[in-house]
């Protein structure tokens, strides 16, 4: 398993190593399909493997995965892999009309591979000093995805998104060393004391001044990764400006891994300062996110601007969910982590089908999406309907379990908010949605089909298709696998 | 051994409790020094500085305790962040692109030394006597580092060049690492030597982010940065 576990992060890297042969889109787009399958093949294996409630240790505590792990793996590596389909349509189809230069194709498969391997990789260690490194390295890959271009209007979307996820991150490496400096006190070796399992073991012994501080000061910089607000301002920029298949990445598969930090830092505070302190503070930041997250999905403007601030709802409702805690809490937030990520992963997809043929972020350019295009029309509606949380797809059965756990173990008056805000979203996003998808043609020409080649387009096709049959599925019926792998989960941080 | 009782011996009065904070202190200078000009090259100056004093501090802390892996890190910090980066900064980015003088300023001079004063004094007042023991000499450093913090992200605030944020951010890493240093003298090699590797990587490409917005806006000053406002 410890050979799997290495597999997992190196095979993502292949179309980077495939690029030193080619700089054209088709060959390099062929290898990112298959490395993509392949990952997350092996990360299913991996999953299943720990899923039981097993663990895999190795080299003196960094490497380690349990069934939290395994579950970030398999929800991430799915993105991973749908997105790596996605990226070999629309990289081609962009340098098909010489938007990308051979060296940007050549930097845009670079740095997608240096960013799955990273995020995957974060998952599979047990030491919270190397998930820091490893979650600043996939920010630091992403931000070249967001400044590709090289317009300024991208430039600038990266700058800030490299300014602030930095300073951010920097401050969830002081709460590192918060934490590090609360596990002195507790017997084990300096490796020991930043190994999660080996504090999760001692947590009633950590120093709990510092540890209230870690966790604050973790999950500001961790936060800001996860786009909570108030350090959401980054997000909405980076996931406009990029290449879409990596705004897919962004944010189906980057906030979760800055949620997953979270997650873990949070466990080690119960034991020392119950479990009140840090629901009270992620209580804050979610309903923080979820209102700003309102406010600017009513505001509309630039449809993939909408997604994005749809994701600082979710993660905002994760949070939430975090907060309210108990077995029903934090199935709901793990459960809504796996469907958001691929409604996500598909609504950001399809925006790269509407660039590619509108030539427009604007919500009131595009029309008629259902008659130009009716695949990516359906396919948008859909997943809108879906991620704004309508019945029946998974994300309506994960927020009404986090509903349900605010019932049993929170103010009705919080839940009652949280609903309030759930349907402001709901009639925001779906009014901009249908407003795009349906009526009549477009005012303005569009640019001809986004896929020229039927590959290219039956590529294109397959990740939106093979994420809605997974959304409905998940909405109708949670696998017995899913299910265990869940409660192990939370089992392994309770 | 503990983290903590590594560093418990290192009082205040030993010699390299002196020596610790006497290179503490400078770097809070260096970071006033920073922060009272506006000139870019000055700016890498005074980080450089700042960078050269911090690996002195980490040597001072690596004799105390004879850890090869602080060496290590001393002689990385004097060369990669004392010379390297002011060096690499200065040679693509100021003298390529002829910048003399940071115009891009939100407050006066004077006005952000006097913000940069009350933070400081801030940082003494915040951090409580006692939070790590008392006599030790992280007792004294961890208000400095705390006040090095304050003072970059100060510098990235009232600065609106980007060259400006830049410095800022590397000033706040070296108080994070004088903070480190000084309370669980270091963390496991390996996450030290990631922390590091994400740090030059993250300014080599701030660096040629810096240099592409160079070439496409007359100043790539923040208040230039405004296409994407919603």
């Amino acid at each position: 398993m410890r050979i799997l576990a290495l597999i997992v992060v190196l095979l993502p890297l292949l179309p980077a190593l495939a690029t030193a042969l080619s700089a054209r889109a088709r060959p390099l787009g062929t290898v990112s399909v298959v490395s993509g399958l392949a990952t997350l093949a092996v990360a299913i294996v991996l999953t299943v493997h720990v899923g039981g409630g097993r663990r895999v240790h190795g080299l003196s505590g960094f490497l380690y995965l349990d069934p939290l792990s395994g579950f970030f793996l398999a929800t991430i590596a799915l993105v991973v892999a749908l997105a790596s389909v996605g990226s070999a349509a629309y990289v081609r189809a962009e340098e098909d009309r010489g938007e990308l230069s051979p060296l940007q194709v050549r930097l845009y498969f670079i740095f997608f591979a240096i960013f799955a391997s990273m995020m995957l990789a974060s998952f599979e260690t047990g030491s919270l000093g190397l998930l820091w490194v490893l979650i600043e390295a996939s920010t630091l890959a992403s931000c070249v995805l967001v400044g590709l271009e090289g317009k300024p209007r991208s430039l600038e979307a990266a700058w800030k998104y490299i300014i602030i996820s930095s300073f951010g991150v920097t401050i969830a490496l002081v709460g590192t060393l918060f934490l590090y400096l609360a596990a002195s006190q507790i017997p084990g070796s300096p490796t020991e004391h930043l190994t999660w399992s080996y504090l999760f073991a001692h947590a009633a012994g950590l120093h709990a001044e510092s540890l209230r501080l870690a966790f604050l000061l973790a999950l500001i910089g961790y936060g800001t990764k996860v786009g909570l607000a108030p350090m959401h301002t980054w997000l909405p920029d980076a996931h406009s400006e990029a290449p879409s298949p990596a705004s897919a990445m962004l944010s189906a598969a980057l906030l979760n891994t800055g949620m997953y930090a979270i997650i873990r830092f949070q466990a080690l505070t119960h034991a020392e300062l119950g479990t009140h302190y840090a629901a009270r503070i992620l209580l804050i930041f979610g309903f923080a996110s979820v209102i700003i997250g309102a406010l600017f999905i009513v505001l509309r403007g630039n449809y993939k601007r909408l997604f994005a601030y749809s994701s600082v709802e979710h993660m905002g409702i994760i949070s939430i969910a975090l907060g309210f805690g108990g077995v029903l809490g934090l199935y709901g937030a793990l459960l809504h982590t796996l469907t958001h990520a691929i409604g996500k992963a598909v609504l950001f997809l399809t925006s790269g089908d509407l660039v590619l043929r509108y030539r427009t972020r604007l919500i009131d350019d595009v029309r008629g999406v259902l008659k130009v295009t009716p695949l990516t029309g359906a396919v948008l509606l859909l997943a809108a309907l879906a991620v704004a949380g309508s019945p029946p797809f998974g994300l309506f059965l994960s927020e009404f379990t986090i509903v349900r756990a605010g019932l049993a173990r929170s103010s009705v008056v919080l839940v009652a908010a949280l609903l309030v805000l759930l349907a402001i979203v709901f009639v925001a996003l779906v009014g901009a949605v249908a407003q795009m998808v349906l009526g009549g043609f477009p005012d303005r020409p569009t640019d001809g089909p986004a896929y020229r080649e039927p590959s290219a387009r039956v590529l294109a096709g397959t990740p939106l298709v093979a994420g809605m049959v997974l959304l409905l599925l998940l909405g109708l019926w949670i696998p017995g696998g899913l299910d265990r792998l869940i409660m192990h989960s939370i089992h392994a941080i309770s | 051994m503990s983290a903590l009782a590594v560093v418990e011996s290192l009082s205040a009065s030993s010699p390299e409790g002196v020596l610790l904070d006497l290179a503490a202190v400078t770097m809070l200078l260096c970071a006033f020094a920073c922060l009272g000009s506006k000139l870019f090259d000055r700016y890498v100056i005074y980080y450089g500085a700042q960078s050269i004093v911090l690996s002195f501090g980490a040597a001072v802390v690596a004799i105390h305790q004879h850890d090869a892996g602080l060496w290590v890190l001393a002689g990385l910090t004097f060369a990669i962040k004392g010379i390297g980066i002011p060096y690499g900064t200065r040679h693509f980015l100021i003298d390529r692109f002829a910048l003399k003088r940071d115009v891009s300023l939100s407050t006066g001079l004077s006005s952000s030394l006097i913000f940069g004063a009350f933070l400081t004094a801030f940082a003494f007042l915040a951090i409580r006597a006692g939070t790590v023991g008392n006599a030790l000499v992280a007792e004294a450093v961890l208000p400095i580092s705390t006040a090095v913090i304050l003072l970059g992200a100060l510098c990235m605030v009232v600065r609106r060049h980007t060259i400006a944020q830049l410095i800022g951010w590397l000033i706040i890493e070296n108080g994070v690492f004088l903070g480190a240093i000084a309370t669980v003298s270091t963390f496991p090699f390996i996450v030290e030597a990631g922390v590091f590797l994400d740090l030059v990587a993250a300014v080599l490409i701030m660096i040629a982010f810096v240099s592409g917005l160079a070439r496409q806006l007359a100043e790539a000053s923040a208040p230039e940065l405004r296409q994407l406002t919603e």
